[in-house]
Order: structure tokens, then sequence, then C-alpha cells
């Protein structure tokens, strides 16, 4: 900032000229809006431009820009290319609150933009078919595909990693691998047989399950498939043998999801002519996705999870299955007590109305947030007001 | 099964392989690898038995090779060619490779089917390899544990022993050591 200063003189003076001429064509229709929302008057709008005088943001700006040369592809060098003032002119300073929508406030620029504007669109049609292109080429055809397919598959299923997991090492493998090697063979690193301290919490590598994901949808795709209708079959098989307590079964079944990482599900529930309902509700867990979705809650109070993705589109096809197969097997075999039904609701609805509350504080969180940055964005306008007003007052000169 | 080409089939007749006996079924059980083989059916595989599959496939070393003995992927036959510049020179070693059920967390068992006079082979076949005990990693695989069975035969390890008297005339008189290996070399395993 301090290297500004010796430019800052022309800059205003060009910046007085151009506020002569534009007026308030300098501010970006964006900013007018937001003025307007506020309850601002024209005046005090000319004050705002003459405030942004002294906010180097553009210049700053233009200094960082690479060379148009060397530019990288991308959208970046786009937006840089549209933005890039005319050669041999000193640009006027206009109002960066917003970056999309950047108005030309003379013909020659003008003109300079729409130049601009047409070199953009001939990148664009040059680079869309390459572009393209290498999207249409499956991930199976990268050159490197092989070396990646090594480097991130697990050393114990010789699969690509399913939910990985970095051990303390930096050694990453299947969270159920790793689970299974260390209940099995110790609390080493399979690979370099360092000692793995707090075996217990086995996180998700998130950065590296998320890379797995876009490179080999394909292998993730069939493995989650697999990996549900297995624990599916043995979901089947635990209903089957009558629990003893169904509190019990809601915990195991807990436990077990947890431990696959997969899906919160199977709680029963009992209506008034004793026909066992199950809802089956899956939802990814906040671990594995980052990502927190907004639930709705429906007649029977199951939740159903919004996602676009097909991966719970898949949960949900398979939830239904078992609540069908769980419907058939409770008819053949003799129901539970009633007593133990009733627990199984009872803790059923407690989870629902944890869940519930969780994501309700979590709606409401983000909409006062929104609010927030609404007033908070007046505030500063205002005080940018003030500002030119207090500055006026004490005879700044213009 | 692209191994067993490499097989000396005249030699020793090999079974194509396990994938008749199991095809890539997506059903099997990944917790609980315990089922016996072959009683689901044939139409589902375990973990285990995945990952043998999937080692099976990548086999790829050039003086040694292996694959399932008749329709059981859990029972392996496998051959060392001796490496050369050692007193096994010239020699291919049959060993037995057996699979436990919940494989890739337990180790093989490994066991020469061919005479070998060597101190850490004892008559019965056994092989002392810390790896192959201990030492075992899931990690490891089939290959590298056939890489370390041909690194200990050729180089010996005779503070550890499992024959008390080849590693002592190992160490003692290396010639006639050598000289004895030679010959049991050209008579059981050519």
């Amino acid at each position: 900032m301090a290297a500004e200063s010796p430019k800052s003189a022309p800059r205003r003076a060009a910046a007085a000229a151009a506020k002569n001429g534009a007026g308030l064509g300098l501010l970006s229709p964006r900013f007018l809006s937001a003025a307007e929302m506020a309850g601002w008057d024209e005046e005090s709008l000319l004050l705002a431009a003459l405030v942004v005088e002294d906010t180097p943001v553009r210049e700053s700006r233009r200094k960082r820009r690479p060379s148009p040369a060397g530019g990288s592809a991308g959208s970046n060098t786009r937006k840089r290319r549209s933005r890039r003032p005319p050669p041999g002119e000193i640009p006027p300073v206009m109002l960066a609150l917003d970056d999309e929508e950047e108005k030309p406030n003379n013909p020659a620029d003008g003109k300079k933009e729409i130049e601009d504007e047409q070199k953009k669109a001939v990148v664009v049609e040059t680079k869309q078919p390459s572009r393209s292109g290498k999207e249409a080429v499956p991930a199976g055809e990268l050159p490197c595909m092989d070396r990646l397919r090594e480097e991130l598959s697990c050393a114990i299923c010789l699969e690509i990693c399913f939910e990985p997991s970095t051990t303390p090492c930096g050694h990453s493998f299947c969270v159920k691998c790793l689970k299974h090697a260390a209940s099995k063979c110790g609390k080493r690193c399979p690979k370099c047989r360092q000692l793995i301290s707090n075996s217990r919490s086995y996180t998700i590598n998130t950065v590296l399950w998320n890379t797995i994901q876009l490179l080999f949808p394909s292998e993730v795709e069939a493995r989650r498939s697999s990996t549900a209708s297995c624990s599916a079959s043995k979901d089947e098989v635990k209903k089957q043998n009558p629990p003893r307590s169904n509190t019990n079964l809601v915990q195991s079944d807990l436990r077990r999801s947890r431990n696959t990482g997969g899906s919160v599900s199977s709680i029963t529930t009992q209506d008034n002519t004793n026909t066992r309902i199950s809802s089956n509700a899956s939802r990814r867990s906040f671990t594995t996705q980052g990502i927190r979705r907004s639930t709705t809650t429906n007649n029977t109070g199951s939740f159903v999870p919004q996602d676009t993705s097909g991966i719970t589109g898949r949960t949900g096809g398979r939830s239904f299955v078992q609540a069908s197969q769980l419907v058939a097997t409770s008819r053949v075999g003799s129901a539970n007590p009633p007593s133990s039904d009733d627990d199984a609701a009872l803790a059923y609805r407690l989870q629902q109305e944890e869940f519930a509350t969780a994501f309700e504080s979590e709606e409401g969180g983000g909409e006062t947030q929104r609010r927030n940055a609404v007033s908070a964005a007046r505030d500063s306008l205002r005080a940018m007001a003030s500002r030119a007003v207090r500055l006026r007052a004490r005879g700044w000169p213009l | 099964m692209s191994s067993s080409s490499s097989f000396p089939t005249s030699r020793f007749p090999f079974a194509a392989g396990g994938a008749g006996a199991g095809g890539p079924g997506g059903g099997g059980g990944s917790g609980s690898s315990m089922r016996p083989w072959g009683s689901s059916g044939g139409t589902s595989v375990s973990s285990s038995g995945k990952r043998i599959q999937k080692e099976l496939l990548d086999l790829n070393a050039s003086d040694c090779s292996a694959g399932p003995k008749g329709d059981n992927l859990y029972h392996w036959l496998s051959t060392i060619i001796g490496p050369q510049g050692s007193p096994y020179e010239g020699g291919i070693f049959f060993l037995d490779i057996v699979f436990p059920l919940d494989y890739p967390f337990k180790p093989p068992a490994v066991t020469f089917k061919t005479r070998i006079y060597h101190c850490n082979v004892d008559s019965t076949g056994t092989v002392s390899l810390e790896i192959l005990k201990d030492g075992w990693s899931p990690a490891l695989t089939i290959s590298k544990v056939l890489l370390a069975i041909k690194a200990i035969i050729t180089n010996p390890d005779p503070y550890n022993p499992l024959v008390e008297r080849i590693a002592r005339l190992y160490l003692t008189d290396r010639a006639k050591h050598d000289e004895i290996a030679a010959e049991w070399t050209m008579r059981f395993a050519r």
C-alpha cells in the first residue's frame, strides 16, 4: 500500500475528471441497487464515489496481474483479460464491489472492452473443444491412471481405497481394512510397522477420499453397492433371530453403522395394529461428506436426505428394499414382545428429535448469518458515507 | 489365469485356476471372512478370496510363478528357480502355499515341496522366515513373500537356523556346504 502513494496524485485527478464526465456511471449497477436498498440519496452516492478514490483495490490488482502472454488456461484468466485496461490510458477508478459487472464508462474504453469480449469469445471457442474433449475422456484413459490406481489402492485389500484413513506415519488404507488389521495383527501400520497410537479414532482422509471418488467413480460405486448389499444381508440375518432387548438392537445397529461409516439405519416402530413398520433413514455421515445438507421430515417422521447425487438415491433404494424385507420377515416369524418394540420406538423418536434439533439449529444459523451479512454491508456503506461527509466538512480538497 | 501359462506344465499340470469356482461376486462377507471356501455355492467370494484373486492377476515375477492348485483358490502351488550364482542354480523348487481364511490378516503357510539343503528349511519343508510368522503384515503379498524366500535361498541366515547341522557347516566350511547343496539340487530339484 505504501508503494501506491506516489501514484495516487494523478489517479485522483483522473478520477475527478471522470467524475465530472460520468457521475454516477462510475458505480456499478449492483452497488447502486444496494445503495437504493440502504436508502441512499444521490448526494451520498456521489460522496461514496469520492470515498472510493483512495481505495487502491484496482491498482494493486493490476499490479499483481501476470503478463497476458504467460496466462494459463482457465476461467480466471478470462476474467482477468476482460478486466485488463486499455494500454496507454490511465484507468478511471471504479467501485469494485462486484467483480463480474463492470461497465465501460467512455466510448473508447467501451470499444476496447468489446474487442476484449470478442477476443474472449474466440479464446473460449478455441478452448471449448479441448476442454470438453478432456471431460469426455473417461477417467481410465488418463496417461498416469495406472500409477494413480497403484498409489491410491489400499495395500490390504489391493483395491482402490474405500473411505481411506491415513495413519500417523502417513500411509493410507481403507478404514475397514485398517480396523481389521489393528484388531487382528496389532496396532501397527501394515506398511511400516510403526505403532498407531490413537487407533481408536480412525478419521477418513476427506481430501483423499474425494479425490478417489472423482478419479474412480465406477470402482467406488461398485464397492459401495457390494458393501451395501453385504450389510443389508447382515441386517436381515440380525432381524431374523429375535433380539433380547430392542434397545440393545438399536445400539448395536448404530455401532455397526458407525463402524462401516455408512448409514444410520434400521429402527423399528410399532403402531396400533401391531404391524411392524421399519423406516430406514440413511444419511451420509458428517465426517465423510463435509457438507451438511438440510433434511426434512416426512409424514412418518423418518428422515429423508435431500441429496441430488446418486449415492443417496441408491441408499434410499436399499432402505426401501430392506424395509420390505423386514415387513416380510416379521410376518413370517412371530413378532417381538410389544414392550421391547416400545423401547425401540422410544429410542427412534429420541434420535429423530436429536437430528431435527441439529438440522433446525443449523438452518437457522445460516439464515441469521445471511441477515448479519446484509446488515454488515449496509453498516459499512453508511460508515463510508459518513466518513465522506466528515471529510468534506473538514474542507478536504476536491 | 495369466500366471499359470508360465508354469512348466509338462512337469506339473495345474488346473486352470480358481476363477471357475468363484466368480467376481459382490456379495461376499467383507467383515466376517470365516466362511469356508466353496460353501457359498460358488457365487460369492469373501474379502480374502477377492484379495487372493487380485494377487493372482497381479503376479508378474520373472523367475518364480504361483497359481492355485486345482480349483481351490486358497491352495496354491508355486515354483522358484534356483538363483544364479548360488549352489541352488538350475534347480526348480516347488512350494505349497495355503492361505488362511482371514488371509490378509494372517500369514499364508508356505512349505517347500522339493527337498533343499538349506539351514532355514527343514526336512518337512517348513521355512523359517520372520515375515511368515510374527513379522507378517497385511500389506505383504505372495509375490513379496516369494521374493523374500528367494533372498533367503541366496543368503541363508545361519544365526536363526532351523537345521543346526547345516548352519554350522555353512559357518565353518562354506565350500563343503555349497557342494552338498548343489548335489541336493541336482538330485531333487531337477
